[in-house]
């Protein structure tokens, strides 16, 4: 069972949109939290994922167990938000 | 299994749910029955209750060999006739019109025509719906839009025309093409295999990586391929670009927008567009730019998980390194091509994929359009009339 879904974006990012869409397909909600409108939240994303780079999708559990993706990756994405 | 040269008969009458289940299962196991309503038909009531012993249920199946079936299961029936509808169903695997591989401009042009002429169309993309155009930030060059358009907003227009015709879209990566029976052509897919007549291959192209130490190391903690999407990490912060094509150009032209100073490191010489040529001599002379020509990149160094430089090396051998926070690499495209290294369809040496004139490859009902066609001419522009051109080759091929 998901409690949220958090996507880190930016407005350029086509990989943040593919996942926003994918997420809107599966009929799951998120939080989004766009870099570019607040960009002091980019050490956040960073230290999430260890990297530099959007979208991060972070998936939080019921039991508060967090699953940080990197990028866009159903591999990974369809198992997390199943 | 049942001898289909001789007929079953079912006995049932219009109100009888067991009955319209029974005469289903036979329609979609596509043996053919004959069917005796008892109730318009006392002759016939009359055959069946003396087949029956007197016994007056609905359905009852008289098969050809004469056994006779009163009120069967789905199951029962099956077994009876030694046929299984899920087997059959996967002996009859669908079969599309016309799937297309790729779903960048190329394709999404093609399926808005061959959706209009009704021909049914699935679009399978791996990534990003809109391809490569997705993930340029302003396309200066395509024409109607006389202040440019943004890649996402092409891209996304391009999707809805697509979609308001009737393409369907999946996300899906094709692994391999094969031709079978009856010019069918089957595709393996990282979600099972799919069957189509003809095929569009419209793949295109991915960045290419320069191949130096610290490359996949830092790979997405300080070295990227996709300023769209991760120069955002480097508002006032110091990048190095590797590469002097358009692409590259391009793209330190959109990092400016960031970073406080880019340096650029070109192999040879610049080779971009006048206009991309005078935007960036403007850059230079306000210093934002700094063009590093016949410079070779060997090497991306970093400490505690962060790129703090490169390390060059100019046209007379000298070896430096420069302070920088970030690496973007454009050093030319590949084409997405592997999946087909190993079919009858023909690549050229550097893996594009060789067309005839009426862009059909060495397969029969095969096509290829855009950028990852042989002799494509890497534009939106070309792979959107590519697109069109190859819709309606398939159309004909089609029409057989
Ligand atoms: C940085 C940059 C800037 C550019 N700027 C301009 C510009 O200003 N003007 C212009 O006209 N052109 C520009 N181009 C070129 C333009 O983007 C391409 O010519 C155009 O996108 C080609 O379209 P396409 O449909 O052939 O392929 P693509 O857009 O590359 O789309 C191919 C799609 O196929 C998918 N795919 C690949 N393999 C598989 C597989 N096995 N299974 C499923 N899907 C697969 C890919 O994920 C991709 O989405 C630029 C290119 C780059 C890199």
């Amino acid at each position: 069972m998901l409690k949220s879904v958090t996507i880190f974006t930016t407005n350029t990012c086509a990989y943040c949109r593919m996942v926003k869409k994918y997420l809107s397909i599966k009929g799951v909600l998120y939080d989004e939290v766009n870099l570019d409108e607040n960009p002091h939240r980019r050490s956040e994303a960073q230290q999430l994922s260890g990297a530099l780079t959007v979208p991060i999708t972070v998936v939080t559990k019921i039991d508060d167990t967090k699953e940080v993706i990197v990028g866009y990756n159903l591999a990974r994405l369809a198992p997390a938000i199943a | 299994m049942i001898d289909k040269t001789k007929q079953i008969i079912v006995y049932g009458a219009d109100w009888c749910p067991d009955c319209h289940r029974s005469r289903g299962l036979l329609t979609d196991l596509n043996i053919s029955f004959v069917y005796i309503d008892i109730d318009k038909n006392q002759a016939a009531k009359k055959k069946m209750l003396d087949l029956t012993g007197g016994r007056n249920v609905i359905p009852t199946i008289i098969l050809p060999d004469g056994k006779i079936l009163q009120e069967p299961s789905n199951q029962e029936l099956e077994a009876a006739l030694g046929v299984n509808l899920k087997q059959t169903a996967q002996d009859k695997e669908y079969i599309y019109d016309v799937i297309m591989i790729g779903g960048g401009p190329a394709s999404l042009t093609a399926a808005i025509y061959t959706t209009r002429e009704r021909i049914e169309t699935l679009i399978l993309e791996k990534g990003v719906v809109g391809g490569m155009a997705a993930l340029t930030d302003v396309i200066d060059n395509y024409p109607g839009f006389e202040e440019g358009v943004t890649g996402l907003d092409l891209a996304d227009h391009l999707q809805k025309q697509a979609e308001r015709f009737g393409s369907k879209i999946d996300y899906n990566e094709v692994t391999s093409i094969t031709i079978e029976a009856g010019n069918i052509k089957r595709l393996k897919t990282t979600n099972g295999d799919l069957l189509a007549k003809a095929v569009l291959i419209a793949t295109g192209s991915d960045y290419k990586k320069v191949n130096i130490p610290g490359e996949s190391e830092y790979f997405a903690r300080g070295v990227h391929y996709c300023a769209t999407c991760d120069g955002a990490f480097y508002r006032d912060k110091k990048i190095a670009v590797i590469g002097g094509g358009n692409s590259a150009v391009q793209e330190a032209l959109f990092l400016t927008r960031f970073a406080s100073h880019i340096d650029l490191l070109v192999r040879s010489s610049i080779k971009a567009s006048d206009v991309l040529q005078e935007k960036i001599d403007e850059l230079v002379s306000e210093g934002k730019i700094t063009v590093h020509l016949q410079t070779k990149t060997l090497a991306i160094e970093g400490e505690n998980n962060e790129v703090k430089r490169v390390l060059i090396e100019d046209g007379s051998s000298n070896k430096s390194k420069l302070e920088v926070d970030g690496v973007f690499v454009f050093v030319g495209l590949e084409p997405n091509s592997k999946f087909l290294v190993d079919s009858i369809i023909e690549l050229d040496d550097i893996g594009f994929v060789k067309t005839n004139d009426n862009l059909e490859t060495a397969m029969s009902g095969v096509f290829a359009a855009g950028d990852i066609r042989s002799g494509a001419t890497m534009q939106i522009a070309s792979a959107i009339g590519e697109g069109a051109t190859a819709a309606l080759k398939i159309r004909h091929y089609l029409e057989g």
